[in-house]
């Protein structure tokens, strides 16, 4: 599942650019940085200056808010932003694994955010985060698929999570990453029971919903590599993304532990980065899992606040 | 009834785009615009004078099928006539819309795709005019269902539109014309007369180049659903204008 | 425009023969024979030499393909889509949702998939139960594909068109909304015998009964259970595709469905399977609901140029005015050949069906217009007679095949 090396566009220096022109720009690549603008980054790189002001190791602001769906996340980092969306339905679990439900993650890149990416086409990026994601959520278990079994062999459930992106501005793993175990989290499923080999699924107004098992929370923190390696950033723009010339991917969960570590392309790092690098990766996912903890608390004491005068309103009609 | 919610530009990458909420059949849509934009994959498909219009359609939650391939052929062919692709610009280029569902039912395969109709034409509008693409006129939709006992049902939700006998959508310009029909179900031609009538008078208070301020006819029992999609524009200019107002 | 050199005027050295002329100047040749002009005496017709609401002789043909249960070949003109309709048994331990019940509605539809009964007198609430069995568990799959080399630019290999794609979901989208195939034809039914010895001995001979009287009168403290369901696959291929596809794969598609046999098929409880009979007596064709008669139309602007220049569009009002006044805009076609569709963005398509077979009122089933603003109700309401008209002519070759 490599993406093609092309994506880092480390030739460019040599190639002739073609400056963007007029208004109309050129679909299915990201307009190229002009000669100066790269080496405006990198110079600055080189003095530890972000272009928006931001340290080394800073994440841009990120905004978590719902939508009135459980498993409905709507996620702003920066300029990047996109909604997940999690849904469930009963399915027959597949032959082999009739203890195990059912679990996919969906992205598809539209026209929507980004004007390079062309509908209905898939592109190396968007092979390549689905590659991610799919690691650090899924096949680290961080849903624990057992529990969405039913009727061993006969019913479980399908969870799914759709990624729309929004608005791209560098970074859509991380905040793919971070939206996806939030909707994961924040939703509920309705209630099931087996009643003499029939399943009973409950409506959400009848019994209370469920929320999913989630063993542990992993998340995926992206390094950007600059000049031979001496500077590392986290959490790149657009600009940084273009101008990077290798990347390093760390998915890592609360307690430490190492899922998902990637470094597949691009110009060489020192061995040790990966090392102190993970403990950077560890200090962020613990600070984003806070946050993701509160937006959520916030959004669900709310959600009780409103069912509580739901629920009083009906006994008042009464 | 409360009316359908929209803003304008909410998007920052795309050129031009609208969010919509309606909160009849619960649909929350996104629209995105990117014209006038080169197409270099789609090149023998590039018509020599005018602008090729193309839609996007994305499923809330599950992947796109056939439903939606025959949605976007709908909303292409009446875009594609409201759009105005001979401008300076347009020629040889792309129009590309992407409308995303990201809220409300799924729409599951073979369903009519009549309840969610409206919204989209609707999202589409709004975001071609955020991204200022010039448009012969303006439109505006209206779905109507029609009963067993043939009464007309307007606001119709999803759970309605499964009990009802025939559902029609229908689209009329800002100056009248039948832009859109799509009826399913059974009925004869009369109701059909009826409900265009109905949904003509619907689409009049939506319709906002009234300059004259006449939008305010018929019966007015939609009233807070009127001249939504003028609302809509007016508060993005007044927005974007806000420095210019003030020092005035 | 170019229109002033018409065609069916005397060739001289100097002109292009027509069918130069129709591909150099397809608009104005087409308009050159709606509208000619008044000097030379001649009717308003089509290039292809039909009227303006004439359709294409149309010929059909069932039964045509031998290892499907039921098949068509329908010719309209030099359209040809072929249908073959292909039951395969679904059994309900392998639908996910069937053995799930939505508590809301209380085993609603378990327990009329247990009771109900073929009746004709309670359609209403068989209507909402053939919803719920062919939409929800998808007992019907139609599929088109439009062959290499139906028409230029179908080339081999490409994955299916946004036009295969979308017909597929019209012609899904229209058995839905029709109902037209009973959910209760597609159905197999187990009826456990009343306990006893001898009654199991019995039962054998039973279960070789039909299937509906199978749930006859002594049995009635056992409720009948589904065991599974027939699946219709519909594939139709267009070998031919000029203009109007809608309408012949439609039409093969009923002529395929009024064909189609289904075995009779029974639950086995020793060997815990479904049997079919192989016997073509004991198989029985489909009863379907109505005959819907899809026609679709084009219309042909007269003033193609209209778009180069930014002209003010005539409010409706005005433009009926401007109609009434006499001079012609625009023509609608019925049954667009391929160089008409290619001339024209707007389109109508109109499904009807006639009450009683035939003898009672026309039913307008579905009714889709888009790609313009010309056609409204006057329009309209006249092309719903033709297409009643056209029901007629449909039905009898329909019939006849």
């Amino acid at each position: 599942m490599r993406p093609a090396t092309a994506k880092w566009p480390k030739k460019s220096r040599e190639a002739p650019h073609v400056a963007p022109t007029g208004f109309v720009r050129i679909m299915s690549k990201e307009a190229p940085l002009s000669i100066a603008e790269r080496d405006f980054i990198l110079e600055a790189l080189r003095e530890d200056v972000r272009l928006d002001g931001r340290g080394a190791d800073q994440f841009r602001p990120l905004s978590i808010t719902f939508g009135d769906e459980y498993g409905h996340v709507k996620l702003q980092l920066g300029k990047t932003s996109l909604i997940v969306r999690i849904s469930a339905e009963v399915t027959k679990p597949r032959e082999d694994r009739p203890f195990d439900g059912l679990f996919q993650i969906n992205l598809e890149l539209s026209a929507m955010g980004s004007p390079a990416w062309e509908n209905g086409r898939s592109n190396d990026l968007e092979a390549y985060v689905t590659h991610v994601l799919d690691s650090v959520v899924r096949r680290s278990n961080a849903l624990d698929t057992e529990s969405l079994c039913i009727l061993k062999g006969v019913s479980c459930w399908s969870i799914r999570a759709d990624v729309h992106v929004l608005d791209y501005d560098g970074n859509l793993t991380d905040a793919a990453c971070i939206a996806i175990m939030t909707g994961l989290q924040h939703f509920r499923r309705p209630d099931a029971v087996v009643r003499d080999g029939q399943v009973v699924v409950y409506g959400v107004e009848e019994r209370v919903p469920v929320a999913l098992n989630i063993t542990h929370k992993p998340l995926s923190i992206t390094f950007n590599s600059y000049n031979d390696g001496t500077t590392i950033i986290l959490d790149a723009t657009r600009k940084e993304e273009q101008a990077s010339e290798g990347e390093i991917v760390i998915g890592i969960n609360n307690g430490g532990d190492v899922c998902f570590m990637s470094k597949f392309s691009g110009s060489p790092v020192d061995a040790m980065e990966m090392v102190t690098k993970s403990t950077v990766a560890l200090e962020k996912v613990k600070d984003i899992n806070g946050q993701m903890e509160k937006a959520m608390q916030t959004d669900l004491a709310k959600r009780a606040k409103q069912g509580m005068a739901d629920l009083s309103r009906a006994e008042n009609d009464r | 009834m409360v009316g359908p919610t929209a803003s304008l530009s909410t998007l920052s990458r795309a050129d031009g785009s609208a969010c919509y909420k309606c909160p009849t059949t619960g649909y929350d849509l996104l629209g995105a615009v990117n014209a006038p934009i080169e197409l270099p994959a789609r090149r023998d498909a590039l018509k020599p004078e005018e602008a090729t219009v193309e839609v996007f359609v994305k499923p809330g939650n599950t992947t796109a099928g056939v439903g939606e391939r025959y949605v976007e052929g709908i909303l292409r062919s009446v875009l594609t006539k409201v759009v105005l692709g001979r401008e300076r610009g347009f020629p040889r280029r792309g129009v590309v819309i992407t409308l995303a569902i990201v809220g409300g039912e799924t729409v599951t395969r073979g369903d009519s795709y009549l309840t969610i109709l409206p919204a989209l034409l609707h999202t589409s509008l709004l975001a071609l005019l955020s991204a200022a693409v010039p448009l012969s006129m303006t439109f505006s939709a209206t779905l109507l269902g029609v009963n067993k006992s043939g009464e007309i049902i307007p606001d119709v939700s999803v759970t309605d539109a499964k009990s009802v006998s025939s559902l029609h959508v229908l689209a009329f310009t800002s100056k009248n014309h039948l832009l859109l029909n799509k009826s399913e179900g059974r009925f004869d031609f009369d109701t059909w007369e009826k409900v265009r009538e109905h949904a003509l008078s619907i689409c009049r208070k939506n319709t906002i180049f009234n300059l004259d301020g006449d939008v305010a006819m018929g019966d007015g029992e939609e009233s807070e659903s009127q001249g939504f999609i003028r609302e809509t524009v007016e508060d993005r200019l007044e927005k974007d204008y806000m420095w210019k107002i003030d020092s005035v | 425009m170019a229109s002033a050199a018409a065609p069916p005027a005397a060739p001289n050295s100097l002109s292009l023969p027509p069918s130069q002329f129709a591909r150099l100047q397809p608009h104005a040749y087409l308009l050159a024979h709606l509208s000619p002009p008044p000097a030379i005496n001649q009717p308003s017709i089509r290039a292809n030499g039909r009227a303006a609401s004439q359709f294409r002789v149309t010929s059909a043909n069932a039964g045509s393909l031998t290892h499907t249960n039921g098949s068509a070949v329908v010719r309209l003109g030099d359209t040809t889509a072929v249908c073959g309709v292909r039951a395969e048994i679904l059994h309900t331990d392998d639908i996910a949702s069937w053995s799930v019940s939505q508590s809301t509605n209380a085993n609603k539809r378990r327990r009329l998939a247990d009771s109900e009964k073929p009746t004709d007198e309670s359609d209403d609430a068989e209507d909402e139960e053939d919803r719920a069995h062919v939409e929800d568990l998808n007992l019907l799959v139609p599929n088109i594909s439009l062959s290499t080399g139906c028409a230029p630019g179908f080339i081999p290999s490409a994955p299916p068109s946004a036009l295969a794609q979308s017909l597929s979901h019209q012609i899904l989208s229209l058995l839905h909304t029709t109902r037209m195939v009973r959910a209760e034809d597609l159905r197999i039914w187990y009826q456990p015998p009343n306990l006893g010895p001898e009654e199991l001995e019995r039962h054998n001979e039973e279960e070789q009964m039909d299937v509906d009287a199978g749930q006859g009168l002594e049995e009635e403290s056992k409720p009948a259970e589904i065991k599974a369901f027939w699946v219709l696959y519909i594939d139709i291929m267009l070998i031919s595709l000029a203009g109007n596809p809608f309408d012949a794969a439609w039409a093969a598609t009923l002529a395929a469905l009024r064909d189609t046999k289904l075995p009779q098929a029974w639950w086995d409880i020793d060997n815990e399977t479904i049997f079919c009979s192989d016997k073509v007596t004991e198989s029985r064709k489909l009863s379907l609901r109505g005959l819907p008669i899809a026609s679709s139309f084009c219309v042909f602007e007269a003033d193609a140029a209209a778009g180069w220049r930014a002209v003010v569009i005539p409010d409706a009002e005005e433009q009926k005015a401007l109609e009434k006044k006499g001079s012609q805009q625009k023509w609608i076609l019925a049954d667009p050949d391929g160089y008409e569709e290619g001339l024209s963005q707007e389109r109508v398509c109109i499904v009807v069906d006639k009450e009683e077979n035939g003898k009672g009122k026309t039913v307008v089933v579905k009714m889709e217009k888009h790609g313009g603003w010309t056609v409204d109700s006057d329009d309209l309401r006249q092309l719903v007679d033709v297409s009643a008209s056209r029901w007629e002519e449909m039905k009898r070759i329909l019939d006849q095949c």
